[in-house]
């Protein structure tokens, strides 16, 4: 692979990268606000000016420029280097290139970072980008100068609400345009523009539209200042109150990379943020997909239910035992759910084999066949088809399943998750199980049919492996706290096969996930973008 | 040394003089004919030996850049022209647009031929209506006699000019701003490379020439590339042939008028402008264009090397070095577009200053960070220092702002604004200060002769 020299170091780049991508490659951040990996290349902002040092038989571009010399009294005509932006420049063989060591680019940054902040409110206070914000920290890193400029900044119009989702304000935008450039390039929509000129410019929808669709929550993302904020985050939370760990979006069969923000202090989830990976989302999620953290908390079963009404975990069990005690096995259907971990579909596999000798297995999921695109959207919201499919080749699908209770071969269910691919539509064939018992996080069908329900861990309260649509395996991590008596699907469902008199001896979630079998055991996602974790 | 032509300016004047008769009667499309039986590497050639520098400010050798046209296997190439007139201090092109059109139409079709090309578009500014009707209506005299269409002159080599209305502003003027306004993209400057020649209007390959440049052509082919750049004293430093000069500001008779290059900014100012109004000393001149550095008459020429093209004037004031687009880069500061803005003694360097900054902040278009925030921070100092409101720190600051723009931008609009704001200051320094200090008020500082 070539190699040029940033400050000495040398970096590999591949043919066509431009400097700062091949740094980034690196995890070495060449500051800047426009450039962005996953957008074409604006370099308006020109905080990523570089010295590039003239081979060795050229001479460098010199500029005029002027110094004030306090002794003489005067100005003293000095030369400067001709700058390049690194984000536009290409990375050739051996080049030189000084960023962090070259006096030239730290007096442009800083100039740069002066120029931006000029007119910017400073509204740090109260804005929701405050302690993740480029201007903030490149203040930090490479401006530490005193304001000089005293006078009223250039006031613009605030508050102005672009869509269902987003809220911009003119004055703190640096007029990078990555988000003009997201809707543009990404989105496929261009309803982004800028209007006016000049240090009165901003930042505008296409008249007659707003600023929707199915990737609105981006082009907030992308924003490296707080000018971009949407209406679900907005005066929320305060960032450095927030912990995040990697998780999965559990929205849809894509399985989009997502960092899971939540407050330790109120075990809440907060917000989704993508999370960088070339071979699934790339840099990106949808808006469903973004909001979907609010599944967290809603729509969740923390307690166990027998009848519909809260009980004691063991007054479940035994209601459990009372029910299935003298069911003959054929009668019983063991249904796996896309909407939970392998771990916890492993765990149901295990006791079902056991319990009825492994015939009778199905599959319930969300809907299969929803709204889908060619950018990241997949038709099945389910994040973990795959996966069951993967642990249980012969699973039949949850349409044979209603027709088998139909038909009445199946009298009892054991089931993990709580939603149907039809909703309410299957609560009358589901009315006629004598009795099933329901393992979920979430409230569906099922649990609304169940005579007894086992609270089990959200995706974010435990860590889980999901198989996306191209079979890649994902660990969602666990954020929170459990709620209520929940536990992980995988304890709940050993709890019941022990009550049940089955052999569960799983109790550690590293003991399910050395029994998985080999093809449905988690790898580490492949593809995964370098060691830049923060924004890029 | 002043020496007098016409070869653009022989129909000005003339009654009905932007027709085609007139122009056909004053010589006009034969070169065209010359041309068309010509190679087009001949052609090339002989543009690059008439030395002509490009009239738009930037002072490139047309016949260079016409030769960085390549053919593409796929993609047509253009012409475009550059009419976006619109610089402070600049009134050439509009005077051949509106008196000899057939000039440039003529100039296109030798143009496209030496390209490549079989479109040309003039991109003209919107304000200039005139010019924009001329243009039309010698471009439909010139296809209804078939100089333009699908035979120009028997040769089977289709060409078409259209005019385009300027959409935009002052940075539709930059080649490649006005390029995206010409798609009917916002007239933001392009990230360069690519640059026209390779990527230019549609993608395709594009030769941008200012107006003036390509209405010079016909005469280029009309005498032979070389003995029109003889026509020049500058013939030996590539800077040949005869151009539109135009002195304006406060002289008693502003004006364009057509001379061989070699002539000294004195000459221009006291033989052709008829001197400073009310006899004053001149205070200082902008060579061409407001985004030039301004000179001052006390400045000399101060070259020790003996090899440099300006030590012949060694000594002498810069005003009796001959206008060339080296000689005056050569003397720190740019010929831009050749038109000479004379302030006179009495008028008040920190109000122009200002006044050009308040143009530089409003004709911004914004993109580029340093220029955006940079020109607006300039003009809103030189306020405050005419206001009397302005600190010490305050006018060290402007260097340091246009320090931090020049070479930092996207285009050169950043050095536009950064070029004349660091040549006032340091040949102005003083009458800064005195603002400052309360000595001088803005509200009596004049641009205007008493």
């Amino acid at each position: 692979m070539p190699t040029f020299k940033l400050d000495g170091k040398e970096i590999p780049f591949e043919p066509g990268d431009t400097i700062i991508k091949a740094a980034w490659r690196q995890g070495i951040e060449i500051p800047h606000y426009c450039w962005h990996p996953g957008l074409s290349v604006a370099a308006n902002c020109r905080m990523c000016l570089v010295e590039i040092l003239p081979a060795a038989n050229q001479r460098a571009m010199m500029l005029d420029i002027l110094e004030w010399d306090a002794a003489l009294n005067d100005y003293k005509p000095i030369k400067k280097p001709k700058l390049q932006p690194s984000c536009q420049y290409a990375a050739t063989e051996g080049m030189e290139v000084n960023s962090d060591t070259s006096s030239h680019v730290v007096d442009a940054r800083k100039a740069v970072q002066e120029f931006l902040l000029l007119n910017h409110p400073v509204d740090c206070p109260i804005c929701d980008q405050s302690g993740e914000c480029k201007l903030q920290d490149y203040w930090l890193d490479h401006g530490q100068y005193k304001k000089r400029m005293r006078d009223e900044p250039v006031h613009k119009p605030k508050a102005v609400v672009f869509g269902p989702t987003i809220v911009y304000d003119a004055e703190r935008c640096v007029m990078c345009t990555r988000c003009v450039r997201f809707m543009d390039e990404v989105a496929q929509d261009p309803v982004l523009d800028m209007r006016e000129r000049g240090n009165l410019n901003e930042i505008s929808v296409a008249p007659g539209r707003q600023l929707d669709g199915h990737y609105t929550f981006m082009t907030e993302h992308v924003c490296p200042v707080g000018a971009l904020t949407t209406k679900d985050f907005r005066f929320k939370a305060r960032v450095w109150f927030l912990r995040t760990v990697p998780s999965v979006c559990q929205g849809c069969a894509t399985g989009c990379n997502a960092h899971l923000d939540f407050d330790p202090r109120y075990n809440k989830a907060q917000r989704y943020r993508p999370r960088d990976n070339e071979a699934v989302n790339k840099f990106w999620m949808c808006d469903e997909g973004m909001l979907s953290y609010h599944r967290a908390h809603d729509g969740r079963i923390t307690e166990p239910k027998v009848g519909g009404k809260t009980v004691l975990t063991t007054v479940a069990l035994e209601e459990a035992k009372r029910v299935l005690g003298s069911v003959a096995k054929e009668s019983i259907a063991i249904v796996l759910s896309a909407q939970h971990s392998l771990e916890d579909n492993w765990a149901l596999q295990q006791l079902g084999s056991k319990l009825t000798g492994g015939a009778g297995v199905y599959m319930t999921s969300s809907i299969t066949d929803g709204y889908e695109d060619t950018i990241l959207i997949n038709r099945d919201k389910n994040p973990n088809t795959n996966g069951v499919k993967q642990l249980a080749g012969d699973v039949k699908p949850f349409a044979t399943l209603m027709e088998d209770i139909a038909a009445g071969r199946v009298t009892h269910v054991i089931a993990l998750g709580g939603e149907t691919p039809g909703g309410v539509k299957d609560l009358e064939v589901l009315g006629r199980v004598s009795s099933m018992i329901v393992v979920a996080s979430h409230e569906g069908a099922l649990t609304k049919m169940a005579r007894v329900v086992l609270p089990a861990a959200s995706w974010a309260e435990t860590s889980g492996t999901y198989v996306n649509a191209k079979g890649m395996h994902q660990v969602a991590d666990k954020a929170l706290e459990l709620e209520g008596s929940s536990k992980p699907g995988w304890q709940q469902l050993a709890a019941l096969g022990a009550a049940l008199g089955v052999d569960t001896p799983w109790k550690k979630l590293k003991e399910v996930r050395a029994q998985l079998p080999a093809e449905a055991k988690p790898a580490p996602s492949p593809g995964a973008t370098p060691a830049v974790t923060a924004n890029p | 040394m002043i020496r007098k032509t016409d070869f653009l300016t022989r129909t000005y004047d003339k009654p009905e003089g932007w027709t085609l008769p007139v122009y056909e009667r004053l010589g006009g499309y034969q070169a065209v004919k010359k041309a068309l039986g010509m190679t087009r590497d001949e052609v090339v050639n002989e543009a690059k030996k008439a030395n002509v520098r490009g009239r738009g400010g930037a002072g490139f050798p047309m016949g260079v850049k016409w030769s960085f046209m390549k053919p593409h296997p796929t993609k047509p190439a253009y012409l475009a022209i550059n009419a976006d007139e619109g610089e402070p201090g600049t009134h050439k092109d509009r005077t051949i647009m509106e008196q000899n059109p057939h000039a440039v139409i003529e100039g296109c079709i030798i143009g496209c031929y030496g390209i490549g090309a079989h479109v040309a578009s003039i991109y003209v500014r919107d304000e200039l209506h005139l010019s924009k009707k001329r243009l039309w209506d010698a471009i439909k005299e010139a296809r209804a006699k078939g100089y333009l269409g699908k035979r120009p002159f028997g040769k089977d080599y289709p060409v078409e000019v259209y005019v385009h209305t300027g959409a935009g502003a002052y940075i539709c003027g930059e080649e490649t701003s006005m390029l995206n306004s010409l798609e009917g993209k916002r007239g933001e400057p392009r990230l360069k490379p690519p640059f026209p020649a390779q990527a230019g209007a549609f993608g395709c390959p594009t030769t941008v020439n200012n107006l003036e440049t390509i209405a010079i052509v016909p005469t280029v082919f009309g005498m032979g590339g070389e003995e029109f750049s003889k026509l020049s004293t500058l013939h030996g430093i590539n800077d040949g042939g005869a151009r539109l000069f135009g002195v304006n500001g406060h002289v008693k008779k502003p004006q364009i008028i057509e001379l061989a290059v070699g002539v000294t900014m004195n000459e221009l100012i006291y033989d052709i402008g008829g001197g400073v109004l009310g006899d004053k000393k001149i205070l200082c001149a902008i060579p061409g264009g407001s985004s030039t550095p301004v000179l001052r008459p006390e400045e000399v020429v101060n070259v020790t090397d003996e090899k440099s093209p300006l030590f012949q004037w060694n000594g002498k004031s810069v005003f009796d070095v001959p206008l060339g687009v080296d000689t005056m880069r050569g003397v720190g500061t740019m010929l831009g577009t050749c038109c000479v803005t004379v302030l006179a003694e009495g008028t008040c360097p920190v109000l122009a200053m200002q006044n050009l900054m308040q143009f530089y902040h409003h004709e911004s278009c914004g993109q580029c960070t340093p220029c955006r925030e940079g020109s607006a921070w300039l003009d809103r100092t030189l306020q405050k220092i005419l206001d009397g409101q302005a600190s010490m720190a305050d006018l060290d600051a402007l260097g340091d702002i246009a320090n931090n723009i020049m070479g930092n931008t996207i285009c050169a609009f950043g050095e536009g604004t950064a070029m004349p704001a660091l040549g006032f200051l340091r040949k102005f320094r003083k009458e800064f200060e005195q603002y400052v200090r309360g000595e001088k008020k803005g509200s009596e500082a004049r641009l205007t002769v008493q």
